[in-house]
């Protein structure tokens, strides 16, 4: 375990090292990876300043969903998610293989190759949307705090595991980047109230994908909101933990017993 | 020529899989958010609810005719000089990026708008057809050329910003933003809405949008189809000696520098 | 014996891309499989200390057999002990012992100095701060590699670059090292380099597996060679032997500033006009020194330019063949 932090910490170091060669870019970028982000809570902002909104919420609420999930992005994206865009590099130019021949668990290496330092932006903003939208609510005590840090591992948990399947899919699908289209579609059910979706929908992002983990459940505890559905999806969170990582172990297999 | 580009994509049956997936689940989103929002009005901004729901159906299968990847092509052609073999062909690249773009969206119509049409009939009950389909397919036409020129701008700016992935990124972002693919861009302050009717941004998918369903507003201002699609047009014209100008721009710095 | 292999095949499937349009189309539905038998039972061993050359041309089964013996690939069937490991099986146990340089993939990271990379695999190999060092020292020393790992990859030279890498691959001190086209491109000072380093290691006791179509490098370097050829063994022997069956055969280019005055006579084979004043041709050293083939032409002519090379590994084959 301390020789694992201690490889990740190197990785780290190098990989700000590398990008640090093009910084100016590197600060654009960041800057870009957070605009991108504000977008949906823009839109948002103007539905309700145009006088409409959702029923039963208030901007700020609505807000503090979306300042959870992008909180959540933050974390996940520079020290997770960078696998996928890395795997399916990797695997085009066939420099994958030179993972494989370290003694190493080759999911972590994975993960070491792919720290990517310019969604940092999206944690830094992250942070700031997150502390913005909290002191806009009231402060809902301690004990809920301690709740919610425990609802916000489960929805950091959810994005990890759409990286896992992300990247996984690279093994077999080599080149297509459009993935990430997918999982910006799907994870548009998870910026809203779930009171706006259909029985039906309600369903699928609850029990089947986690989806209302990822912003809907941590922030309806902060504003005390009612938690229905919250079991079932707790269940199906650790439940599409251990299948993003079996199905990623699985695509890995078929890789390596490819041709060559 | 286009031809070629055409038997290149077909290539990619996924990409075709994931237009077909992408594009009604986000919209899907829409529709829930917009049922949601008009629960307590039937009028937002001059659309109603039906309007609303066939704005986002229109912006997501006009996105299949008009998007091109004109701004990356070109970006990447300057970056890494290989834009150079094109300056000694008899036609100029922009011309073949243009007809490249001819046979990327021939593909788009028959693999994407087409399957996605069915679906929002089908799944959707979605009946998208234009209030007059003859200014419809002209604003549509320009609407392909002006998000053409618009990003080939975009594109150019690699002469200046050749390290600057980050900005061009920016620009395309905005570009969509201000185009009114996330929201109509009624929705924006009318003070903005004022400064963007004045930039091309809005002819390149709102317009076309909006004379689909049949009735133009933007800065509190409502035009006639054709008036509209008049001002469009002129606005494809100012767009076009626009990049010729910046590409002549564009060259002169970089032969200026001498690399 | 440190590697031994026994019966190995790979079998594995592939898709077959249409050209016609409707082709293209329908393959949009229904893609058509095509079986590819990359490894046709394969078998040989080597002994420690060995310093083995694996030839063939591209697609013969050398990329497939070094990727299962690095535990990248896991084979169809057959059997595989790699200094006491089954690499597919014990894969992270295994690869700690070895080492491997692909002349086409770098393991450097590229916006930043080799250093940096090297004290990367310093975490990921758990070397010890002492043994580093020590290595590091020697092995800089050896390649002249003071100022370079120092300065970002992506300002290096090629040969440069490649020197780099050998360090990179070999700071765990390995026991077996994979070799993959570790020469391309490189010039000839680079090139002897580095051969001068390969066999200062094998001197120590360090196996070393060489993949190349270089004809070259493997005369300079393989005491053995294994020529693979279609997914099979079709030469396992020493490289004296190879030679043998080559004959004493050189392929030579010669350009002249008058017009070529007929080449045929005894040694002299397989000619090729390239112009009136430029041929190339292949000589039998054994039945026509290279001195006099060169005097006998420049009686007439005045040589432009001339070349003088092994034959190309494609002529081995047939030779092998034949």
């Amino acid at each position: 375990m301390k020789s694992q932090v201690k490889i990740y910490l190197t990785a780290f170091k190098n990989a700000l090292a590398t990008r640090m060669a093009y910084r100016i870019d590197l600060f654009v970028s960041a800057f870009i990876m957070l605009v991108f982000e504000l977008i949906i809570p823009l839109v948002t902002y103007l539905i309700y300043s145009s006088g409409a909104g959702f029923p039963g919420w208030k901007f700020h609420e609505v807000f503090l969903i979306q300042a959870v999930f992008l909180l959540s992005k933050g974390i996940t994206f520079p020290f997770f998610a960078g696998i996928v865009w890395n795997t399916i590099t990797q695997i085009r130019e066939g420099t994958y293989d030179l993972l494989l021949i370290k003694p190493r668990n080759i999911l972590f290496m994975t993960l070491l190759t792919g720290i990517d330092i310019e969604d940092l932006g999206k944690l830094l903003g992250g942070i700031a949307v997150f502390i913005f939208a909290v002191s806009q609510v009231p402060d809902p005590g301690a004990l809920n705090w301690v709740a919610f840090i425990l609802l916000f591992v489960c929805s950091v948990i959810v994005f990890m595991s759409f990286a896992f399947i992300m990247a996984a899919s690279g093994f077999k699908w080599v080149g297509n980047f459009r993935v990430y289209e997918i999982f910006e579609a799907l994870t548009s059910f998870a910026m809203y109230p779930m009171s706006i979706f259909s029985k039906g929908v309600q369903i699928l992002i609850t029990a089947c994908i986690p989806l209302a983990l990822m912003g809907f459940f941590p922030a309806s505890l902060i504003l005390g909101k009612p938690l229905d559905w919250l079991l079932i999806s707790l269940v199906s969170c650790v439940f599409f933990l251990v299948f993003s990582i079996f199905f990623w172990y699985r695509m890995l297999r078929s890789y390596t017993s490819a041709g060559g | 020529m286009a031809f070629v580009t055409y038997k290149e994509w077909a290539a990619y049956r996924s990409h075709m899989l994931i237009s077909l997936f992408v594009g009604p689940v986000q919209f899907l989103v829409q529709v829930f958010i917009w049922r949601a929002v008009y629960t307590n009005q039937t009028v937002l901004n001059g659309l109603t609810l039906e309007q609303m729901i066939t704005y986002y159906a229109v912006v997501t299968i006009i996105h299949y005719l008009v998007m091109d990847f004109a701004a990356w092509n070109l970006h990447m052609l300057i970056r890494t000089g290989r834009f150079v073999t094109y300056m000694i062909r008899p036609l100029s690249h922009r011309f073949f990026a243009l007809s490249q773009k001819v046979g990327h969206r021939a593909l788009g119509f028959v693999w994407e708008f087409i399957p996605v049409y069915c679906m929002f009939f089908f799944l959707f009950q979605l009946t998208l057809i234009p209030a007059h389909a003859g200014w419809a397919l002209c604003s549509i036409l320009l609407g392909f050329m002006m998000h053409f020129f618009l990003n080939y701008c975009i594109g150019i700016m690699g002469f200046w910003l050749i390290r600057a992935e980050g900005v061009r990124r920016m620009i395309m972002i905005f570009s969509m933003l201000f185009e009114g693919v996330f929201i109509p861009l009624v929705f924006f302050p009318l003070a903005v809405q004022k400064v963007l009717f004045f930039l091309p941004f809005q002819f390149a998918t709102y317009v076309p949008i909006r004379v689909f369903i049949g009735s133009y507003e933007l800065a509190g201002m409502s035009f006639e189809l054709p008036h509209i699609i008049a001002i469009q047009a002129a606005a494809v014209v100012v767009m076009f000696f626009v990049s010729q100008l910046l590409w002549r721009l564009g060259v002169k710095k970089f032969t200026g520098v001498g690399t | 014996m440190i590697i031994n292999v026994e019966n190995l095949c790979k079998t594995y499937v592939t898709y077959k891309r249409g050209h016609t349009f409707w082709e293209t189309v329908k393959s949009i539905f229904v893609r058509k499989k095509i079986l590819v038998k990359a490894l046709k039972n394969i078998s040989f061993s080597i002994e420690k200390g060995e310093l083995l050359g694996l030839l063939g041309p591209n697609g013969a089964g050398k990329s497939t057999t070094i990727k299962i013996l690095t535990g990248i690939l896991f084979p169809t069937a057959g059997k595989v002990e790699s200094y006491g490991y089954v690499p597919w099986k014990q894969r992270k146990k295994y690869v700690a012992h070895i080492g491997a340089v692909f002349g086409q993939k770098s393991q450097l990271v590229w916006d930043i100095p080799p250093l940096d990379s090297f004290y990367m695999n310093k975490a990921i190999y758990d070397i010890k701060t002492a043994d580093y060092k020590k290595r590091l020292n020697k092995m800089v020393t050896m390649l002249e590699a003071h100022e370079i790992i120092k300065k970002p990859t992506r300002q290096l030279s090629l040969g440069e670059r490649m020197r780099c890498e050998f360090i990179m691959a070999m700071l765990h001190n390995p026991k077996i090292v994979f070799l993959d086209e570790p020469t391309i491109g490189l010039d000839v000072i680079a090139k002897e380099q580095i051969r001068i380093f390969i066999k200062e290691m094998n001197a120590e006791g360090v196996t070393f597996i060489l993949t190349t179509h270089d004809m070259d490098d493997v005369e300079h370097l393989a005491r053995r060679v294994i020529v693979i050829n279609h997914g099979q063994i079709v030469f396992d022997g020493q490289m004296n032997a190879l030679k043998n069956y080559l004959g004493t055969k050189k392929v030579v280019r010669l350009a002249t500033h008058e017009k070529l005055p007929v080449l045929k006579k005894r040694g002299v084979e397989n000619i090729r006009m390239l112009s009136e004043y430029e041929a190339e041709l292949e000589l039998d050293l054994a039945k026509i020194e290279l001195n006099r083939f060169i005097k006998t032409i420049n009686e007439k002519n005045t040589i432009r330019d001339i070349s003088i090379h092994e034959p190309p590994i494609e002529t081995v084959i047939k030779k092998l063949y034949e």
